[in-house]
């Protein structure tokens, strides 16, 4: 069986959990044999590419990159900045497009490389790559699986919903055989929001790659030492992510126990506004921006951190939790996420009830032995979570498209 | 010969409601929740009386009636109890016009529905002694054969109970300690010679609690007319068939749509139908045949699970640190001679508590299999050790305010002690004193709800945490 597949982010570059979940995936489908052709934008160019098409396991896969450049977590109106060509002195030309330009492009791409390549069905993840996953589609005939790992409405957060990506994901969602979810909560979403019915959504939850990971030097050493107790933020700092709603709750936390440090890390459009709000509500002293973490670092900052925080306001999986407990640190993670489906192991709760997230808080850094619980139980709970569980059920969606299209 | 002994658990415990941090040092009210979930007590017992309770009363008492030699046992935590008399006095009544027939066994049990005798044999002596007298108090007899919490049994549990004059006790019928043997028979516990223990027939039993309305089960739907015929085929191979389950399982458990009640108002005219065959209570059960061998149980052994043991309860981490918790502030709680005091902390006790602790069960997302008034496990163990923090405070304090007062009393004139004292002293003598604890009112003293004001006010703003204005709310 071969897959024509969609994307615009690939590990190792360094952005969210799409990536992750992409190169999870095809990475165990490549191990059941299933063959994958992983078409990428051209701004996912990088050494890192070349590494994973070294890799042992990634030799079936074939990387197509067209001309067209995405970047991750934009909103619709966002521009990006393209070389569309090269004047006679050999200087770039370089033009502004919208994100939805650009996707448009990739969908023009997508139906040329449709044409040329054999395959049997077209999986497109996330929605910058939909309009791609329609345009081969129609170019092929083949059946069509849409990978909602977002929605626009949890970019928006429910509010100033994306009118020109909403259309894009409803048309697309309506053109393809099926829908994939990575949560029963993003099914509600595409259910109750976009108006697709239940039986042809499907929830396949991501899974997670379990290692012991190395024990790496503390961090915040200084912090510890005066016996502060760390809890972490790891994420985008914007709307979707209801940063605004954990500072009320470390307002609240500090008040009851002022030896409680909070620490951010990450950037995004609403780290301005954050970091008033630190000032306006008196916690300069409690919160640190550590700005945005990766690899060793990010690592470290979970090593040393006493607890996790998720608070999002509408996330559609939230791998950080998972990551975090790889580390040895427990979370309290909002209920209007896709891991608190999955994960039992963790403090759940509603992301606007601040009083509750901050009991929370201070309940599992009063109560040691809740912490030490849910990291032992929690990594047990998440070596069952694995992406071949993923893969399995993806095949089986693949084989039924199949079946559908051939009787 | 074969005689029937249906033995039904009556129990609801004082859940916790959802305590928080915020709320240690401001709220003495542990069990008061008000809303519209589970966790309100007074809900809970008035949903389960309209489904179970009353209902069931109604046909066993109509079965008493009616037929002569019907008989069963009841065992009652003293915490339903306190929750009928509150919340449902006329199912209480109901229950005392089973008593009253004199066919109605009640047994001996711990009032607090606690796992006590595991953790301090004193507070497990305290806590029968305090159901003694309210059973005495409220339906005029006394006890003769004892049942613990979550049918948990262990040889030295049959040796106390011989010890302070049961006759009988009660345990589950495991293979692991029966081996070939029939539980259809009574056993002595090794080491005493006067008490006998019953055994559960764990399969019947299980037939109606368990599996009575489901679906998948063979034998599904089962008429009492069938399951008459399995009793009687123990005839010749046994002596007793003892069927004991929760008394919820009427009703509450089993629904009424899985026909549950009518299965019930006809089982005795089946059972009876073979000649041979009556019921008996606990106590007629014990006088009436030999023990036929020793049962041996070396370790905890429960109703519980596939594992029959305590882990539902005591299984992980939290459940031990809870329960470790709980039972450490013994000394310091009994010292401090509050009777608000000391019920907090036994209304603390119940099992039931760690068991909303388990996580044996939710395993893989499958949280359906586990039945809990809490969101998670985690949410029960916080909103618990919240409650005893706060538990803990109080106690601290009330020791300090004791230790003060007995030093004033050394330095004034000496007063006769009586007059002196709010609480009787349990502390030195517990078992004797106790029983003047609870006089034989029925309706225990009202909680002290201590304010800002007054001693408790002074000792809490000693304290810098305590003394910080509300936390301010932020306006984003």
């Amino acid at each position: 069986m071969r897959v024509l597949t969609f994307g615009w982010e690939f590990p190792p570059q360094q952005n969210g959990g799409l990536g992750v979940a992409c190169y999870g995936l095809t990475r165990e489908l490549l191990r059941d044999g299933v063959e994958v052709i992983f078409v990428l934008p051209k701004t996912q160019e990088t050494a890192g590419d070349a590494r994973f098409l070294f890799a042992d396991d990634e030799r079936l896969i074939k990387v197509l990159r067209t001309d067209v450049s995405i970047k991750p977590y934009m909103q619709g109106d966002s521009t990006v900045d393209v070389i569309v060509g090269y004047d006679s002195q050999g200087k770039p030309i370089i033009r502004s497009r919208t994100i939805i330009e650009e996707a448009h492009r990739f969908a023009h791409q997508a139906a040329l490389i449709a044409k040329s390549e054999e395959f049997d069905v077209i999986h497109a993840h996330d929605w910058t790559s939909y309009l791609a996953g329609v345009a081969a589609k129609i170019a092929s005939g083949k059946p069509l699986i849409l990978h909602v790992h977002a929605t626009s409405y949890d970019q928006a957060a429910s509010s100033n919903v994306d009118p020109a990506i909403y259309k894009i994901e409803k048309e697309c969602f309506e053109m393809a055989d099926k829908v994939v979810t990575v949560s029963q909560f993003t099914k509600n979403i595409v259910v109750n929001k976009h108006f697709i019915p239940a039986k042809k959504v499907e929830v396949v939850y991501n899974g997670c790659n379990m290692y012991e990971p190395p024990q790496l030097p503390p961090t915040l050493a200084e912090l510890k030492r005066q016996g502060k107790k760390i809890v972490l933020y790891h994420g985008r700092i914007s709307i979707q992510k209801g940063v605004d709603h954990f500072i009320r709750a470390a307002r609240r936390v500090v008040d009851v126990d002022k030896d409680v440090v909070f620490i951010i890390s990450g950037s995004g459009d609403m780290l301005t506004q954050i970091i008033e709000q630190v000032g306006a509500v008196g916690l300069s002293d409690n919160v640190k921006f550590a700005g945005a973490l990766w690899d060793e670092e990010r690592d470290r900052m979970y090593q040393s951190a006493d607890l996790m925080v998720m608070p999002s306001v509408s996330e559609p999986f939230g791998l950080v939790p998972l990551e975090a407990l790889q580390h040895g640190t427990p979370s309290v993670v909002s209920k209007q996420s896709g891991v608190a489906e999955v994960l039992t192991h963790a403090l759940k709760v509603d992301f606007w009830d601040v009083d509750e997230m901050a009991n929370q808080i201070l309940a599992s850094l009063r109560y040691p032995v809740v912490r030490k619980q849910m990291v032992k139980e929690g990594r047990e709970q998440m070596s069952k979570m694995s992406w071949r569980v993923a893969a399995q059920k993806m095949q089986q969606l693949y084989r039924s498209l199949l079946q559908y299209v051939t009787t | 010969m074969l005689t029937v002994c249906p033995y039904f658990h009556v129990h609801q415990p004082y859940r916790v409601k959802k305590y928080r941090v915020f709320d240690i040092g401001n709220d003495t009210e542990y069990f008061n929740d008000n809303s519209e979930t589970d966790l309100n007590n007074r809900r809970i017992v008035e949903k389960v009386a309209n489904k179970s309770y009353r209902p069931t009363n109604k046909i066993l008492k109509e079965l008493l009636d009616k037929h002569p030699e019907f008989r069963f046992n009841l065992s009652f935590s003293g915490t339903v109890l306190d929750q009928f008399e509150a919340y449902a006095p006329d199912v209480l009544e109901s229950f005392q016009e089973l008593v009253a027939t004199g066919r109605v066994e009640i047994l001996a049990d711990t009032y607090h529905h606690s796992l006590a005798f595991f953790y301090s044999v004193p507070e497990f002596k305290r806590q029968v002694q305090k159901h003694e007298r309210r059973i005495k108090q409220l339906f005029g007899v006394k006890p003769r054969v004892f049942r613990n919490t979550e049918l948990s049994y262990r040889n030295d549990l049959a040796k106390w109970c011989e010890d302070n004059g049961y006759i009988g006790i009660m345990s589950e019928g495991w293979e692991k300690y029966l081996g070939w043997r029939s539980p259809n028979y009574l056993y002595n516990p090794p080491g005493c010679n006067k008490i006998k223990v019953l055994l559960k027939n764990y399969k019947l039993s299980d037939d109606i609690a368990f599996r009575f309305g489901n679906k998948e089960w063979a034998n599904y739907p089962l008429s009492a007319d069938t399951y008459a015929d399995w009793i009687h085929a123990h005839h010749g191979d046994g002596q007793t068939v003892n069927l004991f389950m929760d008394y919820e399982s009427f009703g509450e458990h089993q629904w009424e749509e899985t026909g549950i009640f009518e299965f019930l108002k006809v089982l005795p005219e089946m059972v009876m139908r073979h000649p041979d065959t009556s019921f008996k209570t606990a106590t007629e059960t014990v006088e009436a045949y030999d023990a036929a061998g020793v049962y041996d149980v070396p370790d905890i052994l429960t109703w519980a699970d596939t594992d029959r043991d305590l882990t539902a309860w005591i299984g992980n981490d939290i459940q031990r640190d809870a329960i470790a918790a709980t039972y450490k502030m013994e000394e310091a709680v009994m010292k401090t001679r509050k009777r608000d005091i000391i019920e907090n902390w036994r209304k603390l006790q119940t099992s039931d508590h760690f068991y909303y602790m388990c996580t044996k069960w939710s395993e893989d997302g499958d949280v359906h299999a586990y039945f809990s008034p809490y969101q998670s496990p985690y949410d029960a163990y916080i909103a618990f050790m919240n409650a005893l923090s706060d538990l803990q405070l109080r106690v601290s304090y009330a020791v300090a305010e004791r230790e003060q007062q007995e030093l004033e009393k050394q330095e004034s004139e000496p007063v006769p002690e009586e007059t002196q004292k709010d609480y009787p002293d349990v502390t030195n003598t517990p078992d004797e004193n106790e029983t003047h604890e609870v006089p034989e009112t029925p309706e225990p003293e009202p909680e002290q709800k201590p304010g800002r004001a007054g001693w408790w006010g002074k000792l809490i703003n000693k304290i810098p945490f305590f003394k910080r204005p509300r936390p301010q709310r932020t306006s984003s």
